[in-house]
């Protein structure tokens, strides 16, 4: 919702519409990007002590040293199950310990053991498990080169960039010459005692933190930004001076990179030498840029590398602010030259070369070697978990404003709906719902009575989102407040006293939620005597949560605000997981661990996926933010956070109908679907643009109904699988390139393919239909359509152009009710699409829709298959249990021809026929009222 | 009357042949007679009679399951006995919330569904009671206020008449004021041209007697006293020497004052003469030592003023005519009916704020801080085709700080008393207010109320 209320004023006042980029760093403005860009790629000075090596069961250990400044680092390498390496460097000796991203494995990765090959003083030759995957460590200089047969998949250091500053004391400090004055005594005193005399390099090489202060010290001269830092007005004290770590990865073979969101960009990744590096820093950005690396509001630093052979991923898990370059030696290429290359074979292999800066922590990489792309999301998915599994009725349609002023209002908006007769399944309460922005407190005159409120949205089988941000009014009257300092929970500043900044509220203090213990009270704070007025059917939005900090440095956290023992600075990037985390896990306490929660959350970092849903923050009502939409979403998939959706109709600014109609169409087909607007703005309710249009966002909406059961399964499927929900074109046909860098149309599994209308007054689009072997069915028409083609479509108000791909079944519930509840026992439709080998498949899942109990195996899972001319539904789980009242009720065969009988066969071996109507100029059967129950066994065959 | 009607349902609901046939009204039951096949309403298609309301839906306009939840465009007919019958989607048969107040819709489902048709006929029927009674009360009202509204509209009027009478007169009057002005300014013209083209010790004394008599006379009473001569009059040789009180009233002839007729025919010649004594002070510039000129000029600036003063008059008067004739301008509903509006504020709490709505006028809006901000001034009337009188618009109010400004939309309902009910602020710095006045009250309403609610 929130965008930042001092800026507002200023750029209001301006007219203009866009990002103050003046309120953001460049890397420029940010010292330790400034310092380490400056390194160029060159012959590292790091150097591997083999004689260092270890060897264990588990992980091989080695010390790195650096001939520069003699500074040694640990370097572990780990073999991780599922195919990935794990490299992790630290300082061998820190002065004080270097942070470490806790909370964001889900466990301590099961390792593989790792056999030496081979060792010269060269280096060693690692086998990494069965296959013929090795990886090699090169001494002098150091680096790794993961290697595949003869193929070289990736290497570290290849260029020389890996750069960690150690941690050192401030020398023109008094403190300083106190410790050194100290530690040159003991080392004399040493000296004395000792009878042997060590070797020069040896003492030389101590990683004794003074002398390495000493040796340092050219280094420390010349940079600025050090021990210091001015941006605007804020400073940036860096007790713990420069602590920067980078390093560089080599793509070999690879011209496509994705992910790192949170970017307003193309799904492809573009190269960054001629600007600055994409940005991630969870920021409160006002009235974002598009097509541009600036960070926004999450931050997940995970990249895939894909070619028509392989896919890989580069988890670097540090959550401080991080910049990422990424060149390529044929970015500049025009198509022209590729072709030349190839004509004469040229020797240059296509690469991408990338390279990660992180302003502190330590350098944890997870190499995720694919190969295909469901392995690289089944890879990361076992490192950071999966999807949460959403309660069905979030999938439906949610209806927000900034604000629905009073409980009269949300009563006639939900009688709105009623009235114009489009389902939907959420309203939301943004802050204005609060008693003066104090969050868990309702407005006494406007929300007097919120259980009746409830009651009535219950009364009607739907439910509410209400805001909880993370900042927390500072008023010696609040409760939550003043728990919060009596518990001592509040983030602290450089000083020592509570951090306090300015947000919605006022002045406002920060809780820490990177404790566990302040996690555990937040989310006690939700049980329903605790957080009064609330009901079951209550859920939660956290915005704000990067955290937004009105008056401070670009609109966050000061960096020496202090997180228990550790600076904001090496925490930055998760607050925000945490704040969602301690939200969701308050919702499931309060159920006494039976519902599921939905939480919606702005902020985001690598395992954010496993707390709920993410929007894209606040857009704007204009076709390229309608456009960007897909690749934002599509990004957030492929690393993992499938509930992704941005705001329909946009935030910012009013949308005239028609693009309000086609968001809507849309939004219809991408995972969170929720409509939003800023205060500002004219009222938008689906019915308020007249008739025509009115019709029209009611389809939209009716469509994604229809598609709730494909929906639930595919989230199912990423909650079990790590697979995303909406997918880029290239991660199912990832050895077609013309898909590589499609981001106009996406599918929603694998079977439906989505080329939404993004373009004012269009009168066409023109569809990619992807795969040589594939065909599709335009799900309005079932026109059939051959893949591997661009299909012009004529497009009017009314057309999404939506493909169902031949070879799958997917199940609709064709009665559109009043929300996604009132058709928990509906009966399905099953489409059947048929491949050219005339064949399909597709899967049913249904539970409860709303509690844990799937994970004891209440459900049921099946899979359709047809084949031979016969479908049939096969358990796929036969150890759990469910049971339905939804039937059959209707199934539709695309691609069909016509059989001159139907018979339907059920579990108790009763064989009936079945009425049939074919459709000749479509090819379509449809099989009326087969009656058979969506939980049992049966065979429907053509005859 | 409701219980003629509510008897009648009951009774030709006894004769409805197809009560089997679930969700349709008795209008209707003729489709569903034949009872082997049936045809779609439509007339799409035939299909065996079984099938009608067998949970699938055959026919495009579903007509084949009135009621059940097949058929995506179906409707389903809630008989409600005790209540009003109506349709609702058949979407919302069986979906689990209770939407037939006879509890009809949800005939296989885990919602309990009570019958409460009779309460809500009674609650209905005492609201339209009430209704009614507010209404019968809001049109005599109405009435009242059409009448008040007409003798309003003519007092206005005569007032206007009034007003552009007085506005005639006054300029009748101005013109006269404008002539004299025009004739005193010219005597000063021609007084200063003679001033000017004369000798000027001729020109000097060029003076009339009056002017030279008023110019003693300081107290303007009419004589000429003693120390009133001390004070104007000097030797001609010596005009810092004061003449004593026995040369004064020597010159007053040996009195203690003299009127003008003794002047001319003592003093004055004495002056003209101008041998002994003159008079004192007589600045250099020729107006001001001229009589003449001064009189003159005089006579100018108390014509200049008197034209001004009536000019203000005759503004103000022709201002309030055009105040006038734009409020009668408005339109006043076809009665004058909403004339009495006019002039009146009325005032509603809203949490924090008050709101104040001067209808034909304007619109604010006061935080307990005591700040005011305009929600818009008078626009125009909005309402329906059928009733334009039903909504009011103000506009330009208040700016918005992302542009715009502040506007109400009013929307009059029936009640006995006048007053504003509600204030709502939907979107940004649009408002929406709920204004009750028994002069929204409209006798078709009535009449239709009667067929519908029964």
């Amino acid at each position: 919702m929130a965008p930042v209320l001092l800026l507002w004023l200023a750029v209001c006042l301006s007219g203009a519409w866009a990002v103050d980029r003046g309120n953001f760093k460049t890397c420029d403005q940010s010292a330790f990007c400034k310092r380490q860009r400056a390194l160029k790629p060159a012959e590292s000075p790091y150097r591997a002590l083999l004689e260092t090596m270890e060897l264990t069961n588990t992980k091989l250990t080695l010390q790195l040293i650096n001939d520069n400044n003699k500074v040694r680092l640990l370097l572990e390498l780990y073999r991780l199950q599922g195919n990935m390496t794990r490299v992790k460097i630290n300082e061998l000796k820190p002065l004080k310990p270097r942070y470490e991203v806790p909370d964001v494995l889900i466990r301590e990765p099961p390792t593989e053991p790792l056999s030496l090959l081979s060792q010269d003083e060269n280096g060693v030759v690692l086998s990494l498990g069965a296959e013929s995957q090795r990886v090699i460590v090169s001494a002098r200089p150091f680096r790794l080169d993961i290697m595949e047969g003869r193929e070289v998949v990736m290497s570290l250091n290849s260029r020389g960039l890996l750069a960690f500053e150690h941690l050192r004391m401030r020398k023109d400090t008094f403190s300083y010459k106190v410790t050194s004055t100290v530690a040159s005594v003991w080392d004399n005193i040493k000296r004395v005692f000792t009878s042997q005399t060590e070797p020069e390099v040896e003492k030389n090489e101590e990683a004794d933190p003074a002398n390495q202060a000493e040796t340092a010290k050219d280094e420390d001269k010349a940079v600025d930004g050090m021990w210091e830092e001015t941006f605007k007005s804020h400073s940036d004290s860096k007790p713990n001076g420069p602590s920067a770590v980078s390093l560089d990865f080599s793509l070999p073979g690879v011209e496509h990179v994705y992910g790192i969101p949170e970017h307003a960009d193309d799904l492809r990744l573009k190269t960054t030498d001629n600007g600055d590096p994409y940005r991630l820093y969870n920021l409160d950005v006002f009235q974002y840029e598009l097509y541009n690396p600036m960070a926004l509001y999450g931050a997940v630093p995970v990249m895939l590398a894909h070619n028509t052979h392989r896919t890989t991923g580069i988890f670097w898990l540090n959550a401080a602010e991080t910049w990422v370059d990424i060149s390529s030696n044929t970015a500049g290429k025009t198509v022209f030259g590729k072709m030349l290359d190839y004509v004469q074979g040229s020797s240059e292999t296509p690469q991408t070369d990338v390279r990660w800066i992180s302003e502190s922590g330590i350098i944890d990489v997870f190499i995720m070697l694919g190969p295909t792309p469901t392995d690289v999301f089944a890879q990361y998915a076992s490192l950071t978990g999966t999807q949460s599994f959403p309660p069905l009725a979030s999938l439906g349609y949610h209806q927000c404003r900034w604000n629905y002023n009073d409980q009269e209002d949300v009563r006639s908006v939900d009688a709105g709906f009623d009235e114009h007769d489009i389902p939907y399944d959420f309203i939301w309460l943004d802050i204005e719902h609060t008693d003066g922005k104090r969050y868990f407190t309702w407005d006494p005159h406007k929300f007097a009575t919120p259980k009746e409120m409830l009651q009535g949205l219950k009364d009607k089988k739907r439910k509410m989102v209400a805001i909880v941000d993370p900042h927390i009014k500072v008023d010696s009257n609040y409760k939550i407040h003043n728990e919060i300092r009596s518990r001592d929970f509040y983030v602290k500043n450089k000083d020592g006293g509570d951090y306090e900044g300015w947000c919605w509220p006022g002045n406002a203090g920060y809780p820490d939620f990177t404790r566990a213990d302040m996690r555990d009270w937040w989310a006690s704070m939700f049980a329903y005597d605790q957080y009064e007025g609330t009901m079951d059917n209550l859920h939660t939005w956290n915005d704000m949560n990067e955290p937004s900090v009105f008056n401070g440095p670009e609109v966050t956290m000061h960096k020496d605000a202090m997180h228990g023992d550790w600076e904001h600075r090496d925490v930055h990037n998760i607050y925000g997981l945490y704040v969602h985390r301690a939200t969701a896990e308050g919702l499931i306490q309060r159920s006494g661990g039976t519902e599921r929660p939905f939480v919606l959350t702005r902020a985001f970092f690598a395992g954010s996926q496993r707390y709920g849903a993410v929007w894209t923050g606040d857009n704007a009502a204009e076709w390229d933010h309608l456009k960007i939409s897909i690749p934002m979403c599509l990004s957030l998939g492929l690393v993992g956070i499938s509930f992704c959706g941005a705001d329909v109709g946009g935030f910012f600014k009013s949308p005239g109908a028609e693009l309000l109609v086609r968001w809507y169409q849309t939004g219809a087909y991408q995972p969170f679907f929720r409509a939003h607007a800023h205060m500002d703005t004219a009222r938008r309710e689906p019915w308020l643009f007249g008739p025509e249009n009115t019709a029209l966002i009611r389809e939209a909406v009716r469509q994604r109904y229809t598609l709730l059961p494909y929906w639930y399964q595919l989230f199912y499927q990423a909650h079990r699988t790590g697979y995303p929900v909406m997918r880029p074109l290239w991660v199912e046909y990832p050895q077609d390139p013309a898909t590589f860098a499609v981001d106009n149309e996406f599918l929603i599994g694998k079977d439906l393919l989505v080329h939404p209308v993004t373009e004012e007054g269009a009168r066409g689009v023109t569809a990619f239909l992807p795969g040589k072997h594939e065909v599709w069915f335009d799900v309005h028409t079932f026109q059939k359509h051959n893949g591997a083609q661009n299909l012009y479509i004529p497009v009017t108000m009314s057309s999404i152009p939506v493909f169902q791909r031949g070879g799958s079944i997917i199940p609709r519930k064709l009665r559109v009710r009043r929300s996604s509840l009132c058709m928990e026992d509906d009966p399905y439709t099953l489409y059947v699409a048929l491949n050219v080998q005339r064949t399909a498949e597709g899967e049913l899942y249904i539970d409860d829709g709303h509690t844990f109990n799937y994970e004891k195996k209440e459900f049921i899972h099946r899979r359709l298959s047809f084949i031979n001319n016969s479908l049939s539904s096969v358990n796929l789980a036969p150890d759990a249990q469910f049971t339905t009242a939804s039937w059959i009720e209707r199934i539709v065969i695309l691609g069909a021809s016509k059989p001159s009988k139907v018979i339907v066969k059920t579990t108790d071996g009763q064989e009936s026929p079945v009425e049939f109507e074919f459709d000749a100029s479509m090819s379509v059967l449809t099989l009326r009222k087969p009656g058979m129950n969506a939980g049992e066994d049966w065979t429907v065959t053509l005859q | 009357m409701f219980f003629q009607i509510i008897f009648a349902a009951v009774f030709s609901g006894g004769l409805v042949d197809a009560r089997k046939i679930r969700g349709i009204s008795s209008s209707y039951k003729r489709f569903y007679r034949e009872r082997k096949s049936f045809l779609c309403i439509d007339g799409s298609k035939i299909i065996p009679f079984e099938q009608v309301n067998d949970d699938y839906c055959d026919c495009d306009d579903g007509s084949d399951e009135p009621g059940t939840s097949a058929c995506p465009r179906g409707r389903f007919y809630c008989t409600n006995l005790g209540f009003r019958p109506h349709y609702i989607p058949s979407s919302r048969v069986n979906d689990g919330i209770c939407d037939c107040c006879d509890a009809s819709d949800e005939y296989n489902s885990h919602a309990h569904c009570q019958n409460t048709c009779w309460n809500l006929g009674q609650k209905e029927r005492a609201y339209v009671e009430v209704q009614m009674r507010t209404l019968d009360e809001g049109l005599r009202l109405k009435q009242q206020l059409i009448e008040e509204g007409v003798l309003l509209w003519r007092e206005k009027q005569a007032q206007l008449r009034e007003l552009q009478q007085v506005a005639e007169d006054l300029q009748i009057k101005l013109e006269e004021h404008r002539r004299r002005k025009h004739e005193a300014d010219q005597l000063k013209e021609q007084t200063l041209k003679a001033l000017a083209a004369g000798d000027s010790g001729l020109g000097r004394w060029n003076r009339t007697v009056s002017s030279v008599f008023q110019l003693l006379d300081s107290n303007g009473d009419g004589s000429i006293t003693v120390d009133e001569v001390q004070a104007k009059v000097s030797f001609v040789h010596d005009e810092e020497q004061i003449l004593s009180e026995e040369e004064a009233a020597a010159l007053l002839g040996g009195g203690q004052r003299m009127d003008l007729i003794k002047f001319q025919h003592t003093l004055w010649e004495v002056l003209t003469k101008g041998d002994n004594v003159k008079i004192k002070d007589t600045p250099s510039s020729p107006v001001g030592e001229d009589p003449h000129l001064q009189a003159a000029d005089k006579a100018a600036e108390w014509e200049t003023t008197n034209l001004k003063k009536v000019e203000e008059a005759y503004d103000t008067v022709n201002m309030e005519i055009s105040d006038l004739q734009k409020k009668l301008a408005i339109d006043y509903g076809t009665d004058w009916e909403f004339l009495f509006l006019n002039s009146q504020c009325y005032k509603l709490k809203v949490y924090e704020y008050t709101y104040t709505l001067c209808p034909f006028n304007q619109v604010l809006q006061k935080n307990t801080a005591g700040t005011e901000v305009s929600l818009g001034k008078w626009g125009m009337w909005a309402g329906t085709a059928k009733n334009q009188y039903s909504q009011m618009v103000y506009e330009n109010g208040e700016p918005c700080w992302q542009g715009g400004s502040r506007s109400t939309t009013v929307t009059l309902t029936c009640g006995t008393e006048t007053a504003l009910r509600s204030v709502k602020e939907p979107s940004k710095c649009q408002y929406m207010m709920d204004f009750q006045t028994p002069v929204a009250c409209q006798p078709v309403l009535k009449q239709r109320g009667i067929h519908s609610e029964l």
